[in-house]
């Protein structure tokens, strides 16, 4: 596989996963925020 | 702009700055000269993960000496999320390191002074885990984990930035040398710089949520005493 294709790959695969982080993030600061509503 | 929405905004700027980050390492910053392939690259991922993990053992430190100062059960909870946090980012940084080393010396694992002292080092902050997990009264636990954590800090200077300056290492030059210069090509200079703004952002929200998270519980706690 040319070096340009494998990096593309690495690349989607970065963000995939830093996407990845960052809903599951986003979702636990809702919940947090949800129960401090709470208190 | 209310406190909620602000943070809101400040980790959509984060996302978006990672994601311009990931995509800059790969396409935009050049490789460097003298490493196989595109290995050179893991830098940006690498370098900000033990900053964070050096960053995350600091706040352990202080979060401590402000416990055995205070008694405050928070300071505990921000001791323990830190550490949580240094031992993921020492893990990502061993991991990285050594898909490196697999690329430039052949193998995952060398033996080289820097993997050795990282693998010390997260030995020594996983027995802090061990210490937390072994005793059951709050006030205690928190007091020992406090003092062993500044035990534990005291190591870290001497197995990050020592040990592997003494000992011949294959581990490429450190961005500061001894020459005190920046020997970084300009364009992987500034994603470099902009991956550790954006590690230290990830790690200021990881840290936020877990701190946030042991308020609620500690509420919740006294007043189940109450």
């Amino acid at each position: 596989m040319p070096a340009s294709d494998s990096l593309v790959w690495v690349t989607a695969v970065t963000v995939v996963i830093w996407a990845g982080i960052f809903v599951y993030c986003m979702g636990l600061d809702r919940r947090i925020r949800r129960l401090e509503g709470e208190e | 702009m209310t406190k909620p929405r602000l943070r809101t905004t400040a980790q959509w700027l984060l996302g978006i700055w990672l994601l311009v980050v990931a995509i800059a390492a790969f396409h935009w910053a050049p490789t460097a000269r003298g490493f196989k392939g595109e290995s050179s690259r893991i830098v940006f991922f690498h370098v900000p993960q033990a900053w964070v993990a050096v960053l995350a053992f600091c706040v352990n430190l202080v979060a401590s000496l402000r416990y055995l100062r205070g008694r405050d059960p928070l300071d505990d909870a921000r001791a323990a999320a830190a550490a949580r946090l240094g031992l993921v980012f020492s893990v990502l940084a061993t991991i990285t390191g050594s898909l490196f080393a697999h690329v430039m010396w052949g193998s995952f694992w060398n033996w080289d002074p820097r993997e050795v002292s990282i693998v010390i080092l997260l030995l020594i902050y996983a027995a802090y885990f061990a210490l937390r997990e072994a005793i059951t009264d709050d006030e205690r636990r928190a007091s020992l984990a406090a003092a062993y954590a500044i035990l534990a800090f005291v190591t870290m200077p001497f197995l990050i930035f020592i040990v592997p300056r003494i000992y011949f290492s294959l581990h490429p030059d450190t961005l500061i040398n001894t020459r005190g210069a920046m020997d970084m090509e300009s364009r992987m200079f500034q994603v470099l710089m902009g991956s550790l703004v954006g590690f230290t952002g990830l790690f200021s929200w990881l840290y936020t949520l877990d701190v946030r998270l042991a308020k609620i519980r500690l509420a919740r706690r006294r007043r189940e005493e109450v």
